[in-house]
């Protein structure tokens, strides 16, 4: 017994002489949604071998773990996506604060409002990181009165995924095989109508059962084709009672009371819909490309040999889509010491560095120099979508409450759908709904 | 009774009876659709939902759970915040309940109406001023900023001291007549005697602790202080309702499957607590 004990101090001895003498490493967190897939990629350290945003983002922090060369050592602190924002926040007031969290460009205007973010334009220039590089989008998301507070990971938008197969029958297709958009109202409901003749199927699938963000992000982007500024300069106003407001919600109600939605479908069953050669088209974003390559690759799918993807159509003249990005930020008291803050813009420089991984997620990148690559241009599908990275509109960082707004918007429109809500009935609930939220916030 | 009288009353039963299966059948369907589904590849049920039985079957959502590295340690929080927290509530409550059915002191009625008040003070209400306590202690991310807001339990207080103001006074009577002290009489006699209402309490107080979500997603922000519905529901990808279903599904399976095992032992406290009686 007593020699046992004398073994097991000098081991002991020897193991903290060892730590000792040997570089302690810096532990940084990780706060992140997109789930945890350690049975498939809790091992794997080359991200080329990754699918998916969580394959992806799990190996690219194995990988950065296994690679560099300051110790630094990344803690990924995996939550649920849906209450996300509320876990952080939580988070904050509870001093624990993660080193670095993801974050929606959305939502990044109301963690800067309540000055919880740094401000990283010194930081990113001492890693190499380079603003300019920044695409269009990237950096009205990122930039917020002159200072850069996240580093742009992605852009992500409202696509249209159209199955060819049911555009042909329609005689809805140029010669060489490519769907032909509608380019006003008039010709969207001529298609619809086309389409249902030809194959018996609903022009679209698009969420409206259990879910705003839909209708909101295609409201959205029928009022910036149109030209039209849905909030005021100061973010602190939404005006939706103009002429522009009340042709996007005619043409949306138009569509679901002709019978061209899909109706009762909720995120899960809109996207078997179109799999199942249930619709024609699609709503929904780019993060869903892979999964309908791999559907269409299947013989047996109705999509075979008849995928495509592209941008939202432009219905009105303005070329403008609805768009976000995901971001990471350093929350402040989220560094220790320069250490820490050291390692954090080691990895963010990393994650820079690796934005053409992410992208085949499906996401847009946010790297311009990516976004020119022919790497990125030949996987599936990208140059259809690439403008978006240019044209994409995120709603202004200076209105705050955006998925709570997001969410108001959603309710209203789903009412008009779904119970016959009247127009201007929505238009006024809108505006009364949000500017009295917008009123509240300090 | 006629002949006739028993059949037609036998006819009866056979009908309520068939009426019941059908309901129970219609009732046990959903969870039977996600029992099977939690067997099939995701990528096939991103196509079909509406297929129970035949092939394609795999283990794989199983696996996945089990090869999440922290599955085992959000179990065990689950059992000790869970566990911990069952025995101190039926503790406290049975103290309580005692003391409001037994003794009289001043402010008995103002202070039982002031607890029973309780139960209508929904949780949402309280959960900031909640939260902010908590941090001002510290205790966040530790099994007691887990367990002791849970303890305030005007439900339980409430069931205890009806039960105890049922068991007949006459037999602490006697005992206090034999000069015995009232912490033996209540430890030795009456709270023997309220067995069928702890356990009742108990199982409830249980099956709430464990399904708890809303408290620990905002109190254990820290990985490793998940309990396990709290860690499970952070695998999810982003888009599992359209990429991940079967895996969803495995998770609601295995996050149940612990219940259910209680549910086997308790049966009949578990009935009779829903029935709104207690088992004597």
């Amino acid at each position: 017994m007593q020699a046992g004990m004398t073994t097991r101090s000098l081991l002991a001895l020897c193991l903290g002489a060892a730590l000792g003498t040997g570089h302690a490493a810096t532990e940084i967190t990780l706060a992140r949604f997109f789930g945890a897939c350690e049975a498939d990629y809790g091992k794997v350290t080359d991200v080329s071998k990754a699918t998916g945003e969580c394959g992806t983002i799990t190996s690219l922090v194995n990988q950065y773990n296994a690679t560099n060369k300051e110790g630094v050592v990344v803690k990924a602190e995996v939550a649920e996506w849906g209450p996300y924002y509320d876990q952080l926040t939580s988070r904050i007031v509870a001093h624990n604060v993660p080193t670095i969290a993801v974050m929606h460009q959305s939502v990044l205007g109301d963690f800067v409002s309540r000055k919880l973010v740094e401000p990283l334009d010194d930081g990113f220039k001492s890693v190499g990181i380079n603003t300019a590089d920044f695409t269009p989008h990237a950096k009205r998301g990122v930039v917020i009165g002159g200072k850069t507070y996240a580093l742009p990971f992605d852009t992500w938008s409202w696509l249209w995924h159209i199955n060819v197969n049911y555009f042909k029958k329609a005689g809805l297709t140029t010669p060489d095989g490519q769907p032909i958009l509608p380019k006003s109202p008039d010709e969207l409901l001529a298609q619809a109508k086309k389409i249902k003749d030809a194959t018996g199927k609903p022009y679209f699938s698009w969420t409206t059962a259990n879910e705003t963000a839909a209708p909101t992000r295609t409201f959205l982007t029928l009022m910036y084709q149109q030209n039209a500024q849905v909030f005021g300069a100061d973010g602190r106003k939404i005006s939706v009672h103009t002429p522009a407001a009340t042709n996007a919600l005619t043409l949306m109600n138009k569509l679901w009371t002709e019978g061209y939605i899909k109706k009762g479908l909720d995120y899960g069953a809109t996207q078997q819909a179109f799999t199942s050669g249930d619709v024609a088209v699609d709503v929904v974003g780019n993060w869903t490309i892979n999964d309908f390559l791999v559907a269409a690759a299947k013989a047996d799918s109705p999509l075979h040999d008849g995928y495509d993807v592209v941008p939202f159509a432009n219905l009105y003249g303005k070329k403008a889509i609805f768009a976000d990005g995901h971001s990471w930020v350093l929350i402040k008291g989220g560094t220790h010491n320069d250490a820490e803050k050291k390692a954090a813009l080691s990895f963010l420089k990393f994650l820079w560095d690796h934005d053409y991984d992410w992208s085949r997620t499906g996401h847009l990148p946010a790297n311009n120099k990516v976004v020119q690559s022919a790497q990125y241009q030949g996987l599936p599908y990208r140059k259809n979508i690439l403008e978006i990275t240019q044209i994409g509109v995120t709603t202004p960082s200076n209105v705050p409450r955006q998925r709570a707004i997001e969410a108001i918007i959603g309710e209203e429109i789903s009412s008009m759908m779904l119970s016959g809500k009247a127009i201007p009935a929505v238009e006024d609930a809108i505006e009364s709904r949000v500017n009295t939220l917008l009123a509240s916030v300090h | 009774m006629s002949a006739r009288q028993h059949a037609g009353r036998r006819m009866g039963d056979h009908l309520i009876l068939a009426a019941v299966m059908v309901l129970a059948l219609l009732w046990i369907a959903p969870l039977a659709w996600v029992f099977a589904l939690s067997f099939k590849p995701n990528a096939f049920l991103a196509q079909h939902t509406d297929v129970v039985l035949g092939a394609p079957y795999t283990l794989k959502n199983y696996t996945d759970i089990l090869g999440t590295s922290s599955v085992f340690r959000w179990i065990a929080n689950s059992c000790i915040v869970s566990v911990t927290q069952t025995l101190l509530t039926l503790v406290l409550c049975s103290l309580a309940g005692y003391g409001f059915a037994r003794t009289a002191f001043p402010g008995q009625k103002a202070l039982y109406v002031f607890v029973l008040a309780g139960l209508a003070v929904p949780e949402q209400a309280v959960v900031i001023p909640l939260h902010r306590l908590f941090a001002d202690l510290d205790l966040h991310n530790t099994y007691s900023g887990l367990i002791l807001p849970r303890l305030a339990a005007p439900f339980g207080v409430f069931l205890m001291t009806q039960y105890f103001k049922a068991i007949p006074k006459d037999i602490e009577e006697a005992a206090l007549l034999d000069s015995t002290p009232r912490w033996k009489i209540f430890l030795r006699i009456v709270l023997p005697l309220s067995i069928p209402a702890q356990a009742t309490l108990g199982i409830f107080t249980f099956l709430t602790a464990w399904n708890d979500y809303l408290w620990p997603l905002i109190s254990a922000s820290k990985p490793d202080m998940y309990t396990l519905t709290l860690g499970l529901a952070a695998t999810q990808s982003n888009f599992a309702q359209s990429e991940g279903i079967g895996y969803l599904m495995a998770q609601a399976v295995f996050a149940g499957l612990p219940i259910f095992v209680i549910y086997l032992f308790f049966q009949k406290h578990i009935v009779s607590a829903v029935a709104g009686t207690t088992v004597r």
